[in-house]
């Protein structure tokens, strides 16, 4: 296993009166060169998970076990900063986190820091750069001026070329139009089926969840909810409307089908599967 | 950062925290000045006592006051090594080798240290049980008879209450900013001075962009709903002075006359 976290709890403010329990005994496995979905309401605890991965945060009490490391409350920094280098972690808004004067600068800024020579650092940013689908134009423009689709997309490659093992990204299609949603989603899942690395995603997209992902983990109140495969979870779309979650539109589709008669077995996942089912039934009543 | 005590206000219910912000200004405004006056030790204790009481009654813990007193103790220190060399009155108290020092030394610092310690636990007391707010609205009422001469009340108002609105907004921003950042290998506690210059550079560039931005956006806001600084304007919230406020102006003018008595005419 390489992540897992064991009775972890953590606390912001502790001590004052803005005291604030955001993880509560979470014990938690995830799978190696899998994606998963981390999903929740606001305030459940999805961006505090994400945050111990990468030791941003260290944990109250517990541990959380990383690629071989074991971080636990009494962590020193010291040891943590290579660990960031095999755990990307893309904010939220990572745009903002822009700061050097070209393209090319900003998303070699992260491998040097890590240890790579001025060349080295230099070709891994021109290839997560190609990754992101931005060409050699871009390079010697700044990342300032751009639009925010391709800002989203420099930060991104600033994370990829430090070239992690584990990829999270809190909530990384926020905010992008359609098209641009898409072809994030799209490289998210090029990078986990060719590159095989492990991805976990927050999101609040069940869309982008029932399509892409493996596993998902729901979060509720700090703790784990339910840790499952994406097809067992939306297999039963009650369960998801208590715990506040629309299922994507293929699942209610279905569900409004088998309200209305028609028989629709639970492994058709696609709609060009559930036209097919549904033409033939209709067929068949003539 | 979470460490700032100095200024912050302590949302708690008590009868100072209801008071109108025009009174606990004004009153602190009086005792400030009552500090300046060369009361003696009787006339610091008698301060230090008033303080000690609007404390407790504020429900604010002297810990707090602590903790908003400790950045001083450093620039305390730095005054006590200068008045050691500079000032030979009084008597001397020990010598060590060429170097002797001073009881003078001694009491001037102490002196400049109760009235320091005195001045933070009157303003925290102002700042800790007044809402940002409230304070502005209260600076702004302060300020309405120094139009006459032209001084623009409200846009200083405005300004203020902008800016602290901003302030817990733009410290959130850094640290998410320094941890995207950690999450990039900067390392801000040490490293060469390069990449240390760098690492700052990193925080301060995406600080700068996004309250421009932040800036221009609130700009955009206030303008689309129709805001002009010179045009009348009622309040949601209305500031009535009670007894309880007049009590406490009272209590601040009789403290600043017996200082002015006590410094001047006993």
């Amino acid at each position: 296993m390489p992540i897992s976290f064991e009775h972890v709890s953590y606390i912001y403010s502790k001590g004052t009166p803005y005291e604030y329990k955001a993880l509560d005994d979470v014990c938690l496995d995830i799978e190696e060169g899998k994606m998963t979905a981390v999903i929740g309401q606001t305030g459940s605890g999805k961006s505090t998970l994400v945050q111990h991965l990468n030791a941003l945060l260290l944990p109250e009490t517990g541990t959380v076990k990383v690629l071989d490391r074991t971080i636990t409350a009494s962590e020193k920094p010291k040891r943590l900063k290579s660990l960031r280098g095999d755990v990307g972690l893309v904010f939220q808004f990572p745009e903002y986190q822009l700061f050097e004067e070209t393209v090319l600068k900003d998303v070699a800024f992260g491998p040097k820091n890590f240890g790579a020579s001025e060349e080295e650092a230099k070709k891994r940013a021109l290839n997560a750069l190609k990754l992101v689908g931005l060409g050699e134009e871009y390079c010697e423009r700044s990342p300032l001026e751009l639009s925010g689709g391709q800002k989203r997309r420099i930060a991104i490659a600033g994370i990829l070329a430090m070239n992690p093992k584990v990829l999270v990204l809190d909530e990384p299609t926020a905010g992008l139009d359609p098209k641009g949603t898409e072809s994030m989603m799209k490289l998210f899942h090029e990078l986990n089926r060719g590159h095989g690395k492990t991805i976990l995603i927050v999101t609040h997209d069940m869309e982008q969840v029932f399509r892409y992902c493996d596993r998902v983990i729901v979060m509720e109140d700090g703790k784990v909810r339910v840790h499952t495969d994406t097809e067992t979870f939306f297999r039963n779309p009650a369960a998801c409307q208590e715990m506040h979650i629309l299922p994507p539109a293929l699942i209610r589709m279905k569900e409004l089908l088998k309200e209305n008669g028609f028989e629709v077995p639970d492994d058709i996942l696609s709609i060009d599967a559930l036209a097919d089912c549904i033409a033939r039934q209709v067929k068949k009543h003539g | 950062m979470g460490n700032i005590t100095l200024g912050r206000y302590i949302p708690l219910d008590s009868p100072i925290h209801k008071m109108d912000p025009r009174a606990k200004i004004m009153a602190m405004l009086l005792v400030l000045i009552a500090i300046f006056f060369p009361a003696g030790w009787t006339g610091y204790a008698i301060i230090f006592a008033a303080a000690a009481l609007t404390i407790i009654i504020g429900k604010l813990s002297f810990t707090f006051i602590w903790k908003a007193m400790k950045p001083m103790l450093f620039m305390l220190a730095f005054l006590f090594v200068i008045n050691a060399f500079l000032l030979k009155t009084g008597d001397p108290l020990f010598t060590v080798g060429s170097f002797t020092l001073y009881s003078d030394a001694v009491f001037q610092t102490l002196y400049i240290a109760v009235r320091l310690l005195l001045m933070v636990m009157i303003t925290t007391c102002l700042t800790a049980t007044t809402k940002p707010l409230d304070m502005t609205l209260g600076i702004e009422d302060l300020l309405k008879p120094f139009q006459k001469i032209h001084v623009p009340a409200h846009e200083i108002a405005m300004l203020i209450s902008i800016a602290l609105r901003f302030i817990p907004d733009l410290i959130d921003e850094t640290q998410r900013i320094i941890k995207a950042q950690e999450s990039r290998g900067v390392d801000l506690q040490e490293g060469k001075l390069t990449d240390r210059i760098m690492a700052i550079l990193s925080l301060i560039v995406p600080l700068f962009v996004s309250a421009f931005q932040r800036a221009e956006d609130l700009a955009n806001a206030m303008e689309a709903r129709g805001y002009a600084p010179g045009e009348k304007r009622t309040r949601y919230k209305v500031l009535k002075m009670e007894g309880r406020d007049y009590i406490l102006l009272a209590g601040a003018v009789l403290l600043l006359a017996g200082m002015v008595w006590l410094a001047y005419f006993r």
